[in-house]
């Protein structure tokens, strides 16, 4: 134990001469934020030059990204985010995932699905000129070759990620709708968090309907949303055709289920009390699609 | 006669407690021994719970600490736990594990939750240890909230070729949520860097800690490969590095205290009532020390009541006194047999109060696990279970609504009888037949009163109605 703590003391003694006079490696790391081999690299090559290095670094860092990112692609990622975004009669949900739920609540991550949901939801305003009602799903490979606001392709923006957060990601999934000016579209996400009109979570529902009580609708809007994240119904149904499971709890149907929030209600009741419609919804739940296989009845969930 | 009688209604009960009851007694007999010779006394509160026959008797001559790795993927958490079982295999301390046989660790199922988790166990000279992995935050979590192994310290594993991780802080704000304060830092990979990254690593990481609110400058950080010292090469990063981080971790994580010496706490399981003697009531001594003639108190649904301990029986002997641990009866004195009722708690007077409105952390089953599909919704009325009592309350949910199966949340629960729930008990939530989660008080809130009790009996059907006339009346 005491040896213990003269050898704490001797390496905090050293670490107070080494922060008086600041090496050039602890400030390019510090800047740059890139792990210490790579800054320490950077400094060998540019001969200590800080400015040289750090533009040496960031040239290098896409390339360090791709070569992380090939190393990792085999690893298994079963975390993740759904986000969503949704401007006027313009949405778009897309499914990034992770290995670890450490980075999933990271900022950076977060940062990295806004760059691609707003990514899809611009696809979608330059594919789809006419309002009416489209819908447009979009896999790992077509995402990839999408670029950002900033012109960057969403393969560059995630084997950079990669580079820095040295974990795996996959860009897993996106689908992008457009409704007419008289649809109402909603969006939510389970749990919820916000940042610059990006919704997060590990659910995310967007909703088209249409409701007479205008006041309310809004209203309507979340809860059914929240109804559909937490009972996960796998069609709208018609009420003529689709009949009622004969067992509550497996229904499938969302206007014969029960409603979450009120269990003496059924959906259909409920959408006829409050003279609402619903023309489409899509449910995205995080790692709902096991790695490497595409779940058709997930991919067309209320179509 | 009576005496004959006591015996006999007490028999059916002993007989189940019985054999777990001979060897507690035969281990608390050792643990006196070794504390009369000058020896610490510990005993883990866990002392009863599993004892089987066929297999070798835990020896409880040192303390025992969980502790738990933390930091990013490729750092080299699983070549460390290796690395630590593997030198300290060489003193006879551990079983050497491969790095395999930690990394696929199985699925483990802790009161039906599956956690992915490794377990490893090991000693060094002064205590008992058991190593914990868990992949993901939702695993500490679930963790934290079954109680499977609470962390009383973490290694923070951090490479030296890499530095923090943008992540490393979410494992930071990890270790703060489930009340891990002590920390040690283990830097890895220090034969793939030379000296400077080292110690930037080092002051790095103190600094993180530092803005995290953790005592950043004085955690003990060892520096070392733990590849060498699995492989045996370089014992000098090697092997030592594991010497030393193993002190750092004797020395710097302290033993959690666990307490004999608080007030007693019996949860009740059975009252019987012996003609010409008066009222028994039976279960386990969950802490503390009673003797005969002691002052006592009854707790539970709305009721206080207080009376004299006049005797104590176990295993149909009369005791003077019986500890933590001890499956016994006690009689008790002017109380009548249907005053009392099981799950309520016998205690020292005022050491425990009865609480009806808590807020809990809580995790909700999955299907698989054998919980609901559905999710749960504010004000749900679920059944609570904890110790040996259970009791209808409603769950009240903040903001979000909802919980979906597999979420772990922060929930409020209004119990519709006083009962003893005392932070950091357990419960289970269940529906009917159903376990839907399972759950930790956080903390106390102020119990409720007369209206909010009939609020809370009319539910949310009653709720609802009265929003409903409230509206038609203004209208």
């Amino acid at each position: 134990m005491h040896f213990q703590r003269i050898i704490r003391l001797i390496s905090t003694s050293s670490i107070a001469k080494q922060s008086s006079n600041k090496s050039p490696l602890a400030s390019l790391r510090k800047k740059t934020g890139y792990t210490f081999s790579n800054c320490k690299k950077a400094l060998e090559l540019n001969e200590n030059d800080l400015e040289k290095a750090e533009s040496w670094l960031k040239i290098q860092a896409q390339e360090l990204g791709w070569s992380k990112a090939a190393q990792v692609q085999n690893r298994v990622t079963s975390q993740g985010l759904v986000s969503l975004i949704i401007d006027k009669s313009y949405g778009a949900i897309v499914e990034i995932n992770c290995e670890t739920d450490f980075v999933s609540r990271n900022k950076q991550f977060q940062e990295l699905s806004q760059t691609v949901v707003s990514a899809v939801l611009q696809h979608s305003k330059t594919i789809i000129n006419e309002t009416s009602f489209n819908k447009i799903i979009l896999d790992s490979d077509k995402l990839k070759a999408l670029s950002g606001p900033d012109g960057i392709s969403i393969a560059d923006h995630t084997a950079l990620m990669i580079g820095q957060i040295r974990e795996n990601i996959n860009i897993k999934r996106a689908l992008a709708i457009s409704v007419p000016s008289d649809i109402l579209l909603i969006g939510s996400t389970h749990p919820f968090s916000s940042n610059n009109n990006v919704l997060y979570g590990k659910y995310g529902v967007l909703l088209a309907f249409k409701s007479k009580a205008l006041e309310m609708q809004q209203e309507i809007g979340e809860n059914l949303c929240q109804h559909i994240i937490g009972m996960n119904p796998l069609k709208i149904g018609e009420p003529e055709i689709d009949q009622a499971n004969p067992n509550p709890e497996d229904e499938t149907t969302l206007i014969h289920q029960e409603y979450l929030l009120d269990h003496s209600l059924t959906v259909r009741e409920y959408l006829e009390d409050t003279g609402t419609h619903i023309l489409d919804f899509i449910r995205f739940e995080m790692g709902e699609i096991a790695e490497g296989q595409q779940n058709l009845d997930a991919v067309e969930t209320g179509g | 006669m009576a005496l004959v009688s006591a015996k006999s209604i007490f028999y059916p009960v002993l007989r189940q407690s019985g054999q777990q009851a001979v060897f507690s007694r035969r281990n608390l007999l050792l643990l006196q021994h070794r504390n009369a010779l000058g020896k610490q006394l510990y005993l883990p509160s866990i002392v009863l719970q599993r004892y089987y026959a066929e297999k070798v008797v835990y020896s409880r001559s040192k303390p025992h600490i969980n502790v738990g790795t933390i930091g990013h993927v490729d750092h080299g958490k699983t070549t460390l736990t290796a690395a630590i079982t593997k030198v300290l295999s060489e003193i006879q301390m551990a079983t050497a594990k491969a790095y395999n046989e930690i990394d696929n660790a199985p699925q483990e199922k802790a009161r039906g939750i599956t956690i992915n988790i490794a377990h490893i166990e090991y000693e060094t000279s002064n205590r008992h240890y058991s190593h914990i992995d868990c992949p993901g935050h939702a695993d500490y979590i679930k963790n934290m909230i079954t109680g499977t192994a609470q962390m009383d310290g973490a290694i923070l594993v951090v490479a030296a070729t890499d530095g923090a991780m943008p992540q490393t802080k979410e494992h930071l704000i990890l270790a703060k949520q489930i009340g891990v304060e002590n920390i040690v830092v283990y830097i890895n990979k220090v034969d793939a860097a030379d000296e400077e990254m080292v110690e930037l690593v080092e002051m790095e990481i103190r600094e993180l800690l530092n803005e995290m609110g953790l005592k950043g400058d004085t955690v003990p950080v060892v520096k070392g490969s733990a590849l060498c010292a699995l492989e045996g090469k370089k014992p000098e990063v090697g092997s030592e590095s594991i010497t030393k981080l193993l002190d750092a971790i004797d020395s710097y994580i302290p033993v959690p205290v666990r307490d004999y010496e608080k007030s007693f706490l019996l949860p009740i399981e059975s009252i019987y009532s012996i003609t010409g003697r008066g009222t028994v009531v039976s279960g386990r001594l969950e802490r503390g020390k009673i003797t005969k003639g002691m002052d006592c108190e009854f707790v539970g649904y709305d009721k206080t009541m207080k009376s004299v301990i006049t005797g104590i029986e176990m295993y149909h002997k009369i005791l003077e006194f019986a500890e933590a641990g001890d499956q016994l009866g006690a009689l008790i004195k002017g109380i009548k047999r249907t005053d009392i009722k099981r799950g309520m708690f016998l205690c020292k007077p005022g050491s425990v109060k009865p609480h009806d409105h808590v807020e809990a952390q809580v995790y909700i089953l999955t299907k698989e696990e054998g919980g609901r599909t559905k999710p749960i919704v504010d004000l749900s009325q679920l059944q609570i279970y904890s110790k040996t009592w259970d009791c209808p309350a409603q769950v009240n949910i903040a903001e979000k609504k909802i919980i979906m199966p597999g979420d772990d949340d922060k929930i409020t629960l209004k119990l519709y009888k006083q009962m003893v729930f005392e932070k950091g008990q357990r419960f289970t939530l269940r529906d009917g037949a159903t376990t839907v989660g399972t759950g930790v008080i956080i903390n106390h809130l102020p119990n409720l009163h007369q209206t909010d009790r009939q609020i809370l009996y009319a539910g949310k059907k009653g709720i609802e109605k009265l929003e409903k006339k409230r509206q038609r009346s203004k209208a």
